[in-house]
Formats: structure tokens, sequence, C-alpha cells
């Protein structure tokens, strides 16, 4: 109980702070932040074809083949499932919506959106 | 004289020499087959004459040899960090053969081998095999870190890997049909384009209009010149970068 109220009052002091030294407290978490996320959209590694003047007719191609990609592997992938399990629709079921995950995994991976994309550099 | 427009007709298979039958199927030697050869000479030509004099200050085959090994090397380098450049010579020469086959295919009358879906394919289960066996051969059970990707917690997992897996797998895919689809949309709007022109020419008032398609056609023969090289450089460094997670998968 008592440990509790003293906690209580700790805070209500912090609460208190001063504002310069909340900004800077902000500024500091916002640093931080800025360490945690993954380097900038134009990682140079994963993109090919990206360095810097791709059309964006060019981009709109790779990123529409790539959700398309994932769409059809997902189907394929349903089909065989299916096929050799016996499962009859339901394989094709899981994967289909699987593959459309992964399409739309695919597109946010490489427009930079994602953080998963750096594990390509060891 | 309303000719039919037909701008698939130009992707069709000619069998030159026929080599049998297997069932129902013909099994020929086909113009596709003929420029595929055509461009494996090129390839020699270019590379065996450019390195024949390897002189300090190089001529004109040796530039142009000397330039695409550069920027290859260059390339594979960046995508994998390999010293050794174990991968050069594969991706080295899948380069130069969808960049030939695709210059081939802007030649007038000339056959686009690269359009059609079955040899990009081909090209990108290979390079998609090299990654496996090669990943497995040199790392095991640790290849299958690939499909574990860092820094996500634990119970995600049991979305992302599935979600991992198909993506590896839909990779092929998309190697094959971005080459492939480039290629063919490139051709078969160029065809139409041009056919506009004739059309105009033969519509009576109307062929006042007839230069506009043509200039059209002329700035799509440039782009598609781009899209030719541009395509098999990004084939060549996406299989840089997927050959990459051969030689570090995962952490």
């Amino acid at each position: 109980m008592n440990g509790n109220d003293r906690q209580d009052e700790n805070q209500g002091n912090r609460a208190m702070a001063t504002d310069s030294e909340l900004s800077a407290r902000l500024r500091r978490l916002e640093t931080q932040i800025d360490r945690k996320r993954p380097p900038a959209a134009p990682d140079p590694s994963p993109r090919p074809g990206s360095s810097g003047a791709q059309s964006s007719l060019g981009q709109a191609m790779t990123l529409s083949t790539e959700f398309i990609a994932g769409v059809i592997a997902g189907a394929i992938l349903g089909w065989t499932f299916d096929h050799f399990l016996g499962t009859k629709p339901w394989g094709m079921i899981v994967f289909l919506m699987l593959g459309f995950v992964t399409g739309v995994y695919n597109i946010l991976r490489l427009s930079g959106f994602s953080g998963a994309k750096n594990r390509k550099d060891p | 004289m309303a000719a039919s427009i037909d701008p698939i007709h130009q992707f069709e298979l000619q069998p030159l020499v026929s080599l049998g039958h297997i069932g129902n199927q013909q099994i020929a030697f086909t113009q596709s087959a003929l420029y595929m050869f055509a461009a494996v000479g090129v390839i020699a030509l270019i590379t065996i004459v450019g390195t024949a004099g390897r002189s300090v200050v190089p001529g004109r085959m040796q530039a142009l040899a000397e330039i695409f090994y550069e920027f290859i090397a260059d390339t594979v380098h960046q995508a994998t960090g390999d010293k050794e450049q174990r991968f050069l010579p594969l991706v080295f020469s899948l380069f130069m053969f969808v960049l030939v086959l695709n210059m081939f295919g802007m030649i007038p009358y000339a056959f686009a081998v690269t359009s059609h879906l079955i040899i990009t394919f081909g090209l990108a289960f290979l390079v998609i095999s090299t990654v496996v066996v090669y990943g497995v051969m040199k790392h095991g059970s640790h290849f299958l870190g690939l499909f574990i990707p860092a820094g996500v917690p634990k119970p995600l997992l049991l979305i992302m890997v599935p979600i991992e897996i198909v993506s590896f797998i839909s990779r092929p895919i998309s190697l094959s049909v971005r080459l492939f689809a480039n290629i063919l949309a490139g051709h078969i709007a160029l065809k139409i384009f041009a056919f506009f022109v004739a059309q105009l020419l033969l519509a009576g008032a109307w062929s006042v209009l007839a230069p506009l398609p043509l200039f059209l056609t002329i700035a799509l023969t440039a782009l598609e010149f781009l899209v030719a090289a541009l395509q098999a450089y990004v084939f060549a460094t996406l299989t840089a970068v997927y050959l990459a997670d051969a030689l570090h998968p995962g952490h």
C-alpha cells in the first residue's frame, strides 16, 4: 500500500517536469524510434532496377507482376495440395488467401513500407 | 482493303526442321531455337574476340566486352557482397543471353524469343534451382532460416513463415512473368500502332492524321530498346539478389 502511494507520488512529480525537459525527452524518443526503424525506403540493395530513374510505368509493371506472382504461387500450391492430399476445396481456399497476402506483402516490401526486407544483408 | 489486324502472329513458332514426333506432339527445331543459337554465337563472338587481343588500350570489341563484364561484376558484387564472385559466370551468361535475345527481337521481322513464357520461366527456374541446391549444399538445414524474417515476434512467425514460403515460390514466377510480359506487351503495342499508320493512310481524308501514330511508333521503338536493355538488367540484378540468399540465408 505504502509503496504504491509513493510510486504514485513519484509519477506525479515527473508529470510536473518542465516543458523543456519534456521536449528533450520527446526528441530522445524520436531518435530512438528512428534508430529502430529500417533504413529509409530507397535502400539500394534488394530493389533492383530502381536505381534512380525507373519510370513510373516500369514500377507499376514490377509491382503488379509481383502481386500477381504471389497469387499464382498460392493457387499452384493450393492446387497441388488438393491434388495429392484430396482435401478438395480447402487447400485452394487457404493457399489462395495466403497467396493474396503474399502478394500484398511483396508489394509492401518492394516499395519499402515494411521493415522485413533488410534481412537480405547479413 | 481492310486487312485484319493480327498482332499475335509474330509470336508463332515455325518449325524449321522436324525431328520426329512424341505422341501427337511434333518435336522440331523451330526458329526460336535458331535465334537462341544465334544469340549464343553473338555472345561467344563478343567475348572471345573481345578477350583475344588483351591489349592494355582496348580496341572496340575489347571495350565492349569489358563494359559488359565490369557492369555485371559490379552488380553481382553489390547484391551478394561476395569477394570470390562465385556466381558471376551464371549471372553474366544470363544477362548476355537475355540482352542479346531482347535486342534480336527489336530487329524488324525478327522473332522475340523472350516473349515466350516457357523460355523465361526456364531461365528463372534455373536461377531458383541454383539458389536451393547451393543453399542446401552450403548451409544444410540453416538454409531454412531464409523463411524466418528477422526481428519478428514469436507468435507472428506462425503467419509470417507460410507467407515467406509462398513468397519464395512466387519468385521464379514474378521473375519470368516480368520479362515475358514486358517483351510481349511491347511488341504487341508496336505492331498495333504501326498498323494504325497503314489503316489511316487507306482511310481517305483521314490520312492527314497518319503521321500521328507514326511518331508514336518511333517513340515506342525507342522505348522498347530501353525496355529490352532494362529488363535484361533487372533480370540479372534479381538473379544476383536471389543468389545472395543462397550465400547468406536469414540470420
